[in-house]
């Protein structure tokens, strides 16, 4: 894949989309516009409805023996006697429904014949879907609350006791939260939904438009006749996709911010919503990858219709499901779960109500946006097999026969290797559960052992058998050649200092500190490992597994689109994203940053291995040697240790032999990369 | 140049194209000839790299689909009436987008960009968005498309129809002159007339078959007939 051609593809649809002006219309104009007016509009009538029904008298009829003293108490609080009846009328619901109904009526009291004692039942009859009605029944009997209060302290006192005695508990209704976070409440139940129903919408357009509409125009047969990989049209679609939905999300998150502000502002909520900075930053974040997914989606699905009509059919049950999954955030009672982090969609929403309401943890926000790539992951690569699928570009007649149709060849791909690391992500998500919960502190090397076995070693070599590629071909079992052995010594002795230096410039940050110290009491000198099973589980197990992983199969699937920049940077970021905490994921994406152009440079796994090795090992012998920790973390080492780096990377570069028959179309090697959950020690990736 | 070596393409039972071979030399016009559902699109799109034969080979320029697409792309143009323009986009907009898919230097780009304006007297309309325009202007536009990167190969499926003999008249002119610079011409059409004015050979498809391949006259007389037009008839009532 090259990313000038899909450059061109993006910004030549953006180009299309933005002059269509519906659809930026729909996406852009009508969200900034239409909410700050409907919401003003909703919140000014809101507001006057409540100051006029304050105003208004309450219509009352009294049917039967109600109490004299009662219908008094009742009409001293705003109240208008229109019919009064010693007896009850023999269908009296019926009749006060048609009252009500008829807005002759607000309220009936009644009191049925022949009642009396010391205590009179009183009916108080409304009808609760009307407003009007509605509002005057809990005026009338907030009054009658009071009016009981009031009889019950005369009959204390002609029973001889303090009118107090009525009143045993002095009950008072108070709310422990401010105005401001009950708006907040509100505010985060609605806006998810809202926020991703419009953000449904502006990707459900610009995906049909430019799938099933480009189609319908016999556009896309005209893309198809110039030089470029189908990869290349999906990933320039989907770059446009997906920034027309962000675009949306930004206006709608605005607009609505604002809009709902105002109504809650009418609505009495004086410490009114407002949204940091902060949390706009993270709303926007969280959208992300609910915009990815999104955005694959509705390509893939879209670009099966033949026509722009036909998309809106196929696209229309989707969009039902987008709805129901956004649901979530607006059911009382739903809170964000470790389960609930996992649903697609339905996770975003609920994280977004979190951050509203100022209660979102980071643990499950990272759970939330883990699942949330890996599942628009799994949507892209779904989108890119159609696009690959070349009768369902042309016709779209039978297609998904022909996309889910087992290919006759073997061999990794950009779009199947994207799907093996998803499935990574699943299996080290559900395997590490289980596996931490079994294990004590004391069998953390046990843990290690099995999970560097188990979710990295086992599925790279299963996944290389799976796709037909030789071990050899998949792993980079191969020797560098004599440059790319002496780039790989330089490696060695200098390497090191890109762990400590990406190291030393995140201790700046508490969070990265305090990570680095519960690791090291994990895995150093006061943790259950000693220096020589430390050195095997932390330096040896995870260079040749997470290698073998990332180095391995992700880094040479990805350099089959050609470029070296998707097979680096991909391989590295999906091993950066296995180290789960953000500050280990920092680290180890730059670590598998070099790790990656060694291995892609010299086609060879070793050179990536030893390095590996190295930055772990030494890591080790760090936490428990304070001389090698002086030594080795000194800026005059680190620097001089990066000079190394990048003189080892010069003699790397181009040192590979030519591609094997094996592997078509790979014209420079690929690798691997790091740790699980339990995998890695401070800052050893 | 243009050279379909046993092409096949099955689509479950059903063969839409079955062992077609010919050749296209460089400056020369050959006319692909065929009734509905003959065939001839999905022959072209093989042709073209967009469809991968279930059987046989496409070559272009030497450049074979199934090893390098890139280049047997870069060494065609393709013209049918399912290549439309972009609605919301200029002529000029749209050269400009494909020549940066062919991977053509900007200046160099700029310049053909214009001398292909001139060409084909689209200076009145190259800044106008392409849903604005006549159909006979769209086709300049898209015959300007699909001679940008300058192929040695042209495939042109039906170019003139739903055009008017002005422009219909113009189309062909425009690929004399890429005959005379030595291109190889594959021209799908039903107007018989435009193929006998026009082609160096002619190529026969019926139900996804070659039933012949010659010139003109040897067509002709081959089928008895006095003309391409019934010759053309006689060969498909023989086998239909």
């Amino acid at each position: 894949m090259r990313p000038l051609i899909v450059w061109h593809i993006f910004r030549k649809d953006l180009r299309e989309t933005l002059r269509d002006r519906r659809a930026l219309f729909t996406t852009v104009v009508l969200p900034l516009v239409l909410y700050p007016l409907l919401f003003t509009a909703i919140g000014s009538f809101t507001s006057n409805k409540r100051e006029q029904l304050a105003a208004q008298a309450a219509r009352i009829a009294v049917w039967g023996p109600v109490p004299e003293r009662t219908v008094q108490a009742v009409l001293a609080d705003k109240g208008t006697l229109v019919e009064r009846q010693a007896s009850v009328p023999p269908d009296a619901e019926d009749r006060a429904r048609k009252a009500v109904a008829d807005k002759t009526l607000d309220v009936v009291l009644l009191t049925p014949e022949g009642a009396s004692g010391p205590s009179i039942p009183l009916k108080v009859y409304a009808d609760s879907t009307q407003l009007q009605s509605e509002a005057m029944q809990q005026r009338v009997l907030k009054t009658l609350r009071k009016h009981e209060a009031s009889l019950l302290e005369e009959r204390m006192v002609a029973l001889g006791q303090p009118a107090m005695s009525a009143r045993p508990l002095a009950v008072e209704e108070a709310d422990l939260s401010s105005g401001s976070r009950r708006a907040a409440s509100l505010v985060g139940s609605l806006l998810p939904y809202m926020v991703l129903v419009l953000l449904a919408s502006a990707a459900f357009y610009s995906a049909i438009d430019l799938t099933a509409g480009e189609k319908e125009r016999g556009t896309l047969q005209t893309l198809l006749t110039a030089p470029v990989h189908a990869l290349e049209v999906v990933a320039g679609k989907y770059l446009t996709v997906v920034t027309m939905t962000l675009v949306a999300a930004l206006a709608n998150i605005g607009s609505l911010s604002l809009a709902i502000g105002r109504i809650l502002s009418a609505e009495g909520a004086q410490d009114s919503f407002h949204m940091s900075g902060g949390v706009v930053v993270a709303l926007f974040l969280t959208l992300v990858p609910a915009a990815l997914l999104l955005a694959s989606l509705f390509i893939a699905v879209g670009v099966m219709a033949r026509t722009y009509k036909e998309g809106q059919s196929y696209l229309m049950p989707l969009l039902f499901l987008v709805l129901f999954a956004a649901l979530g955030s607006t059911l009382p009672g739903v809170e964000l779960t470790p389960a609930l982090a996992l649903v697609p969609l339905s996770n975003v929403a609920l994280l977004m109500r979190e951050l509203l309401t100022g209660r979102a943890t980071l643990g499950l926000a990272s759970m939330v946006l883990i699942a949330s790539f890996a599942y628009a992951a799994l949507g892209l690569l779904l989108a890119a097999r159609v696009f690959e699928t070349e009768q369902v570009l042309l016709s779209g007649e039978k297609p998904w026969k022909d996309v889910f149709a087992r290919k006759a060849k073997g061999g990794f791909t950009p779009g199947n290797t994207l799907f093996f690391v998803a499935v990574l992500v699943v299996v080290v998500f559900y395997g590490s559960l289980p596996l931490m919960a079994a294990v004590t502190r004391q069998q953390i090397g046990q843990a290690i052992a099995l999970s560097e076995l188990g979710f990295f070693l086992a599925p790279a070599v299963v996944w290389a058998l799976l796709m037909r590629v030789p071990l050899r071909d998949a792993l980079q079992l191969r020797l560098p050649s004599r440059r790319g052995l002496a780039g790989t010594a330089l490696l060695v002795l200098g390497g090191w200092a890109v762990g400590l230096a990406t190291g030393s410039v995140l201790d700046n940050f508490q969070g990265a500190r305090e990570y680095g110290e519960q690791l090291g009491q994990l895995l150093g000198k006061h943790g259950p490992l000693s220096l020589w099973a430390a050195v095997l589980l932390v330096g040896v197990l995870p260079a040749v597994c997470e290698e073998a992983c990332f180095r391995g199969v992700v880094l040479t699937g990805f350099a089959r689109s050609g470029s070296r920049a998707l097979a680096v940077v991909g391989s590295a970021l999906a091993f950066g994203l296995f180290h789960v905490n953000p500050w280990h994921i920092a680290a180890a994406t730059v670590l598998g940053l070099v790790l990656g152009y060694a291995a892609f440079e010299s086609r060879s796994l070793l050179p990536s291995v030893l390095l590996h090795f190295v930055n772990n090992a030494l890591q080790m012998v760090m936490v428990r040697v304070p001389a090698v920790k002086a030594v080795f973390e000194s800026w005059t080492a680190i620097g001089t240790g990066l000079v190394v780096t990048a003189v080892a990377l010069w003699f790397l570069r181009g040192s590979g032999r030519p591609p094997t028959a094996s592997v078509p179309g790979l014209r420079r090697p690929g690798s691997v990369g790091p740790s699980g959950p339990l995998g890695a020690p401070a800052r050893a990736e | 140049m243009i050279e379909a070596l046993g092409l096949t393409k099955r689509y479950g039972a059903v063969d839409a194209a079955r062992g077609v071979c010919f050749r296209v030399a460089p400056g020369e016009v050959v006319g692909l000839l065929g009734p509905n559902g003959a065939g001839k699109t999905t022959v072209l799109r093989m042709l073209a790299g967009i469809l991968t034969p279930s059987e046989g080979e496409a070559r272009v320029a030497g450049h074979a689909a199934s090893d390098d697409a890139f280049a047997l792309k870069r060494s065609l143009g393709f013209l049918s009436g399912d290549t439309a323009l972009y609605q919301r986009l200029t002529p000029r907009e749209v050269l400009r987008y494909f020549g940066r898919l062919n991977e053509m230097p900007e200046a160099s780009l700029t310049a053909r960009i214009e001398a292909l304006v001139q060409a084909f007297q689209m200076g009145d309309f190259a800044d106008r968005q392409c849903g604005k325009l006549s159909a006979g202007q769209k086709q300049r536009a898209n015959v300007a498309r699909a001679f940008l990167h300058d192929p040695p190969a042209l495939i042109l499926d039906e170019p003139t129809t739903a055009l008017d003999v002005v422009s219909g008249r113009f189309l062909l002119d425009a690929i004399r002159k890429e005959r005379g610079r030595g291109k190889a011409i594959l021209f799908s059409t039903h107007v018989l007339g435009d193929a006998e004015a026009l082609c160096d050979r002619v190529v026969l498809l019926h139900q996804g078959q070659v039933l012949d391949d010659g010139t003109v006259a040897d067509v002709v007389s081959r089928a008895g007939a006095r003309n391409l037009t019934d010759a053309f008839l006689a060969r498909i009532g023989a086998t239909a």
